[in-house]
């Protein structure tokens, strides 16, 4: 822990610089109160910039890079907006985005079903249905207790901290998974870790000063990286990760994972039983 | 010619012809409805009136661009930009003529080729169309408006699930969703291969649902001119009107281009244009089939709008809720069970009009059941003229 804290300065120093700002762009525990949005916009963006930096960058040809970077910042931006809207339903029309930029990242790493799947569900359906609720609830403008936040400091803090931790686990997988991908392709040997998700280990390289020196990268005699099939994002599947593939897609899920889909689908049911078992009925005076 | 040139030229035509398309669409339908109603409809500006649109769309342009003060301006502006923008990105995956070699080399008739994930793309985009009503609606901060609006984007998350499972049938049967490999499926075997006869059913559901999602008539409740004024768009005048109705337009064009692709064999016609016919120009004879299939399409849902009053809001909810998703699920699990045990595929025609002969008479029973279920019903005399609840749609004021 304070080994990876020492050793990833700029991580550390972006997360802080980060949360201050969010604390700050959040409304305090008073309504109405309003503090300068100025200092707490210039406080996130720093701490962003530095976050992003200390990520380390994509290992890709220049166009996915640049539009890893405009998903990566707007998805991390629009997060932010979100939770210091002050007004609920510019609140979920960021989320909309969050959501969108996100799926964007699912394109870059060639999981377009995932990506489309994602925009019906949450973009297309769960956001409509928060603003339908919003509007349902709030025929005459924001409510009293949407311009204040209870709980802002414990919120930040413990938000800041899961990130952090997401963080770590990331700067750590890029050691652990990340040396026998390379080392398997160097070898081309079919190793174990060939159903490996496209994850950040692979798309991000090492960031310099972080990394141990020892890192092993992939021999100069190993076979280039295999170039990327001339088309379009939406349907060019990476054959080596075919997770992505609505084919492979759909066999990992009924096959490998048959039985988290099945509990997950049993969960819904019960969940939308419930909710019919709880609405009031209609001789009850509903409608 | 380069790949990006062409998608570059493909897209500049696209842009520059749906709206021009969509004007004469609106022409199309003044007239088609005054046909219907024995007027003669716009006559006035050019022979038989064709110059109306042009005239519509000066008059749209100049006109003064009024902001009501009460207005969320950001959102309010938004709203009919997102309108046309879903719109517009939809038809990006839908090919509007042959995809094949008969095409001449710097003509591509498909703005995004090989998508494999097409009809999702499409669904996941006009899953996004409805942000244009809602926040319209909700931006004009109008009662009228806020009512629509909110009617949209329960109408719309609805009727999203029957338009995405009478679909998976079919998608379940190709064994695919990229939109070019139905249509070449389908044009490859000859009428007698078009999905309309293995899935009649599911083309319905289909059709019905992309008019409830396009918010056209008998759908537009959303709008709804003799409760809700305008609804969504009642406080939108000039250019930003007209763009919420080129959106509306242009997903009219994308639906009907859709359908003729999913269910009725894309430019496959027989006798003129097979996959075996091969004669000079003959891109050109595909391109007007395909086109022509999706004017009739077009046609028919104008002449539905003069046809069939609006639904009630719960007659629509339980057409999707209670009728289209069951009846998709069953059409799903009947086109499951054919697959597995290898039955021919003609057995899916008749086993398609089985389900919507039985659900027929499941709906007639449980909506007497209902109607008996309220207070004070009295049940129609056999053999006796209409009585006071005789009809059912009296009876429904809660």
């Amino acid at each position: 822990m304070m080994d990876w804290l020492q050793a990833h300065p700029m991580t550390v120093v972006g997360l802080v610089l980060w949360a201050v700002g969010v604390l700050w762009l959040m409304p305090g525990k008073q309504a109405g109160s309003t503090r300068p949005k100025i200092p707490g916009l210039l406080l996130t963006a720093a701490g962003l910039f530095a976050f992003c930096l200390s990520c380390g960058k994509p290992q890709t040809q220049l166009a996915d890079e640049v539009m890893f970077w405009v998903f990566a910042v707007s998805a991390l931006l629009c997060g932010v907006l979100m939770i210091t809207a002050r007004n609920p339903v510019y609140a979920a029309l960021w989320f909309a985005l969050a959501t969108l930029a996100t799926c964007g990242l699912f394109l870059l790493q060639s999981a377009p079903f995932l990506a489309a799947a994602t925009i019906i569900v949450y973009a297309g359906a769960v956001i409509v249905t928060f603003l339908f609720v919003i509007m349902l609830a709030q025929q005459s403008g924001a409510a009293g207790y949407d311009q204040k936040s209870g709980q802002s400091v414990m919120a930040t803090i413990s938000a800041f901290i899961l990130l952090g931790a997401v963080a770590m686990t990331l700067q750590q997988e890029k050691l652990e998974i990340g040396v026998p991908v390379v080392v398997a392709k160097a070898k081309e040997t079919n190793a174990a870790v060939a159903p490996s998700p496209p994850n950040m280990s692979a798309m991000m390289q090492a960031s310099g000063s972080g990394s141990p020196a020892g890192l092993p990268t992939a021999p100069a005699d190993a076979p280039e990286e295999k170039p990327a099939v001339p088309g379009n994002l939406l349907s060019s599947a990476d054959p080596d990760h075919a997770v992505g593939d609505l084919k492979g897609l759909g066999r990992s899920l009924f096959s490998d994972y048959l039985f988290a889909v099945e509990l997950a689908g049993t969960l819904l049911l019960v969940a939308s039983i419930g909710a019919i078992a709880l609405a009031p009925r209609r001789e009850q005076g509903a409608l | 010619m380069p790949e990006i040139l062409i998608t570059l030229l493909t897209i500049g035509v696209v842009v520059a012809a749906i709206p021009g398309v969509c004007n004469y669409l609106i022409l199309l339908e003044r007239k088609l409805s005054a046909w219907m109603q024995d007027r003669i409809g716009p006559n006035r500006v050019g022979p038989m009136g064709l110059f109306q649109p042009l005239a519509d769309g000066i008059k749209l342009l100049l006109k003064e661009d009024v902001v009501p003060p009460h207005v969320d301006k950001v959102l309010y502006v938004l709203a009919p930009a997102l309108s046309v923008f879903t719109a517009m990105m939809a038809f990006a995956v839908v090919p509007f003529g042959p995809v094949d070699d008969s095409v001449p080399g710097f003509l591509r008739f498909i703005i995004a080729p090989n998508i494999n994930i097409g009809l999702i793309f499409i669904f996941a985009i006009t899953s996004l169309g409805v942000y244009g009503i809602v926040l319209g609606g909700w931006a004009s901060n109008n009662k009228y408006s806020a009512l629509g609006a909110m009617r949209a984007s329960a109408q719309v998350v609805s009727y999203e699930i029957p338009l995405g499972m009478s679909v998976l049938g079919l998608a379940l049967m190709s064994g695919t969703l990229n939109l070019e490999e139905l249509m070449h499926q389908q044009t490859q075997g000859g009428i007698m291969s078009w999905n309309i006869w293995f899935q009649p059913l599911a083309a319905i559901m289909f059709f019905t649902a992309s008019l409830a999602e396009a918010n056209r008539l008998p759908f537009d409740l959303a709008e709804c001119e003799q409760e809700l004024i305008g609804g969504w768009h009642t406080e939108y005048s000039a250019l930003k009107w007209a763009l919420f109705f080129l959106g509306e337009y242009t997903h009219m064009i994308t639906i009907s281009f859709l359908t003729s692709i999913l269910f009725l064999g894309g430019w496959n016609l027989p006798f003129i244009a097979e996959a075996t016919s091969n004669y000079p120009g003959v891109w050109l004879v595909k391109l007007l089939v395909l086109s022509g299939k999706a004017f009739s399409f077009i046609c028919l849902m104008i002449m539905l709008r003069w046809t069939i009053p609006r639904f009630r809001f719960d007659q629509l909810m339980e057409l999707a809720w209670k009728v289209m998703i069951p009846l998709s699920l069953a059409n799903l699990v009947m086109v499951m069970f054919c697959m597995h045990f290898g039955f021919n595929r003609w057995w899916l025609f008749v086993g398609s009009l089985g389900l919507f002969a039985a659900w027929g008479v499941i709906s007639a029973n449980l909506r007497e059941a209902e109607l008996a279920a309220r207070p004070g019903y009295v049940k129609p005399k056999k053999k006796a003229p209409a009585v006071a609840h005789g009809h059912g749609h009296a009876a429904g004021h809660h």
